[in-house]
C-alpha cells in the first residue's frame, strides 16, 4: 500500500487554502504548487490503481466510524478510473493555463488556482465516497467553485453565465437534499452501500419520488436536457481551459454520480429504460442545436451535451458491454474535447465574440493548433482510426447486443450532424481567407506541448484501443457487481 | 401541551416548511428582481432545513447531548443526524448565497440595472 484514499480530498484541500498563504512569501509558488500537487496525486491514483486491479478495492474509513454509520471512501477499479482521468486532465489543464495565466496579475491568478484546486477536489471526492450526504457536500464544493471560474473574466457577460449556472445550480443542490432526506426518512442510513441492502423495505413511491429528485438534481450538473440551460453559457463565458475542466471533470463526477444512484443504490429495472430516453432526447438536441451555434464555444459545449446524451443511452443498456462502452466514451470524450477547447481557444483567441467566423483561415498562421483542432473534430465524429472510432463502434455493438436496432440508427444519423458541424468549422480553418481584423495568437510553450500530449494520446487510443480496454472491462465489471461492492463496504475494518 | 394540539403543530411545522419552499420557489421562478430571486433561493434553502429538523423530532424528545434530560430518558433523544446535516446545510446555504449576491452586485455595476428582462447578452 502506497497511500490512502483520503489523500485525494486533504492534500488538494490543504493546498487550495495554503496557496494564499504561500502566495505571500513567493508569488509564483501560486502557479507552482497546483502543478506539484496535482502531479503527486496523479502518480498517486497511478499506483492505487494498480494495487486496487490486483487485490480488490480499497475502503477508507474516516474516524474509526465503521460504515455504515460513518463516512467511507471506496476506491475501486471503477472510481479509480475516474478519479485518474480526472487528476489527469487537471494537470494538463493546470499545464495548459500555467503561462497563459502569467500575463494576468498576481491576485487573478491566486483566485483561479485556487478555484481550479477547489474543483478538483469536489469531483474527485464525489467520485470517491460512499456515503450521499458527503456526496452533496463534495458537489457543492464543485459547483460554487464552478460558479467563481465561469464568472472569473469581468470584462465578457461571465457574470450573467454564472448567476444563470447559481440558480440552476442551487435548486439542483436543494433537490438532491431532498431526495436524501428522503431516503434517511425512510431508511435511517447515509451509507451508499447500506441503503442498497436495505432500499427493498422502501416503499414504491418514496422510492420513486427520491430517484426522481436525484436525477432531477444530479441532471442539472450532468448536462442531461432540459436542465442543461446553464452549460453553453458557461462554456462559453468561462476561460478555455476552465471549459475543458467543465468537460472533462465536472461533467464526468456528475455522471458518475447519476450512474451510482441508479445502479448501485436503486433496484428500480424501469430506470435503465428512463436512462436511455432521457439520453436520446440529451443527444438528439444537443446535436441539433450545436448545428444552429455561431460561436465556437457554444458549439463545443452543445456538443458536449450531446456525447454526455450518448454516455447515459450506453448506461442505459444496463449490459456490461454498455458499461464498458459508456466508459470508453467518457474516456475519449475528457481527452478530445479538452483539446478542441485548448487548440479552439488559441484559434479564436483574439476575437471578441468568439464567433465560428472568426476561425477563418487561421491553418496558414498557426498550422499546428489548427492540425490538433482538426484531429479531435475528426476524433469526436468517431472517423477511424482515432480514439472516438472504437468508443462509437463499442456503442453500437452493446446496442446490436441488445437488440435495440431503432437507436442504432440514431447513433448514426447524429453522427452525420455531427460531422456537418465540425467539419464547417474545420472548413473554415483550411479553406477560408482570414478575417482582416483577426490577429493570430501563438499558443505557449506548455499549452503546445498539453495539446500534443493529447493528439498523441488520440492517436495511441486510435491505433492500439487495447491500450485502455482491458482496463475499462475491468472497470465496467467492477460497476455490475453490485453484491461485491455492499460487501467489500460493509465487512470493511 | 395536550395531544391533539401538538400533532397540529406538529403538521403546521412540516406544512410550514413546504409552503415556505413553495413561497421560495415562486420567488426564485417568477420574480424579476436579480435580489428577489437570491432572496427566494435562500427561502428554499429555509423551508427545507426546517423540513429536515422536522424529520428529526418527535414529541418531547430531548436533545442528542449527555444532559440531566438525557439521562432520565435515553430513549426520548432525538435523531441527531437531520441536525447535523442541516447545520452543513445551512453553511453551505451561506456560501452560495454569498456568491450569488457578489454576482448580483458585478451584474448591476455592469448592466446598471437588476431588472432580469434587461439583461439579455446571453440567451435565457
Amino acid at each position: 500500500m502506497v497511500g490512502s484514499p483520503v489523500l485525494f480530498i486533504a492534500i488538494p484541500l490543504l493546498a487550495a487554502f495554503l496557496i494564499p498563504l504561500l502566495g505571500m512569501i513567493w508569488k509564483e509558488s501560486v502557479r507552482i504548487v497546483p502543478g506539484l500537487v496535482l502531479a503527486y496525486l496523479l502518480v498517486l491514483s497511478v499506483s492505487l490503481l494498480q494495487h486496487v486491479l490486483a487485490f480488490g478495492p480499497i475502503i477508507e474509513i474516516i474516524a474509526g466510524w465503521k460504515p455504515p454509520i460513518g463516512i467511507n471512501l471506496v476506491f475501486s477499479p471503477f472510481s479509480g478510473f475516474l478519479v485518474t482521468l480526472m487528476l489527469f486532465l487537471g494537470l494538463l489543464v493546470w499545464a495548459y493555463s500555467y503561462r497563459f495565466k502569467r500575463n494576468v496579475e498576481y491576485e487573478p491568478a491566486l483566485k483561479y488556482f485556487l478555484m481550479l484546486m477547489m474543483l478538483i477536489t469536489g469531483s474527485v471526492g464525489m467520485t470517491l465516497t460512499g456515503d450521499i450526504f458527503n456526496m452533496f457536500v463534495f458537489i457543492e464544493i464543485t459547483s460554487i467553485s464552478a460558479y467563481g471560474l465561469t464568472s472569473y473574466y469581468k470584462e465578457r457577460n461571465s457574470a450573467e453565465a454564472s448567476f444563470k449556472y447559481i440558480l440552476l445550480g442551487s435548486l439542483a443542490s436543494t433537490f438532491l437534499l431532498l431526495a436524501i432526506m428522503i431516503i434517511y426518512s425512510q431508511l435511517g442510513t447515509l451509507n451508499m452501500a447500506d441503503i442498497a441492502t436495505k432500499m427493498h423495505l422502501m416503499k414504491p413511491g418514496y422510492k420513486v419520488a427520491s430517484l426522481i429528485f436525484f436525477i432531477t438534481a444530479l441532471g442539472i450538473e450532468a448536462e442531461i436536457f432540459p436542465l442543461n440551460g446553464w452549460a453553453p453559457d458557461a462554456y462559453a463565458e468561462a476561460p478555455g481551459p476552465v471549459g475543458a475542466a467543465f468537460a472533462g471533470i465536472v461533467v464526468k463526477a456528475a455522471v458518475y454520480a447519476v450512474i451510482r444512484v441508479i445502479y448501485t443504490l436503486f433496484d428500480l429495472p424501469g430506470a435503465y429504460q428512463f436512462l436511455i430516453v432521457i439520453g436520446i432526447i440529451t443527444m438528439v438536441i444537443a446535436e441539433t442545436a450545436a448545428i444552429r451555434q455561431e460561436k465556437l464555444k457554444r458549439m463545443l459545449a452543445y456538443s458536449s451535451i450531446g456525447q454526455m446524451g450518448l454516455v447515459l443511452i450506453a448506461f442505459g443498456f444496463g449490459t456490461k458491454e454498455g458499461i464498458y462502452a459508456a466508459l470508453f466514451i467518457m474516456f475519449n470524450h475528457a481527452i478530445i474535447k479538452s483539446l478542441l477547447f485548448f487548440s479552439g481557444s488559441y484559434l479564436a483567441y483574439n476575437s471578441t465574440e468568439k464567433n465560428i467566423a472568426d476561425v477563418s483561415g487561421m491553418a496558414k498562421h498557426l498550422p499546428l493548433t489548427s492540425l490538433l483542432f482538426a484531429l479531435g473534430a475528426f476524433a469526436i465524429i468517431g472517423l477511424p482510426p482515432f480514439a472516438g472510432f472504437w468508443s462509437k463502434l463499442a456503442v453500437l455493438t452493446a446496442a446490436a447486443d441488445s437488440s435495440l436496432w431503432l437507436i442504432i440508427a440514431l447513433v448514426l444519423a447524429v453522427s452525420v450532424v455531427e460531422l456537418v458541424y465540425y467539419l464547417r468549422v474545420v472548413n473554415r480553418v483550411y479553406f477560408f481567407k482570414k478575417e482582416e481584423d483577426m490577429e493570430p495568437q501563438k499558443p505557449t510553450v506548455n499549452a503546445m506541448i498539453v495539446m500534443l500530449i493529447l493528439g498523441a494520446i488520440i492517436l495511441l487510443v486510435g491505433f492500439y484501443p487495447d491500450s485502455v480496454t482491458g482496463l475499462l472491462h475491468k472497470a465496467s465489471s467492477d460497476l455490475m457487481d453490485k453484491s461485491q461492492y455492499i460487501q467489500h463496504v460493509l465487512s470493511a475494518r | 401541551m395536550n395531544e391533539s394540539l401538538f400533532s397540529l403543530l406538529n403538521y403546521g411545522v412540516y406544512g410550514t416548511a413546504v409552503i415556505l419552499m413553495l413561497i421560495g420557489l415562486y420567488g426564485a421562478l417568477i420574480k424579476k428582481s436579480l435580489l428577489k430571486i437570491v432572496i427566494g433561493l435562500s427561502v428554499v434553502d429555509s423551508g427545507l432545513n426546517l423540513l429536515i429538523v422536522a424529520l428529526g423530532y418527535y414529541k418531547g424528545g430531548t436533545a442528542p447531548i449527555f444532559s440531566p434530560a438525557y439521562l432520565a430518558h435515553p430513549q426520548l433523544m432525538v435523531d441527531p443526524v437531520p441536525q447535523a446535516l442541516v447545520l452543513t446545510a445551512i453553511v453551505i446555504g451561506f456560501g452560495v448565497t454569498a456568491v450569488a449576491l457578489a454576482l448580483v452586485i458585478r451584474l448591476y455595476r455592469h448592466h446598471g440595472t437588476l431588472n432580469i428582462d434587461q439583461i439579455k447578452n446571453l440567451k435565457w
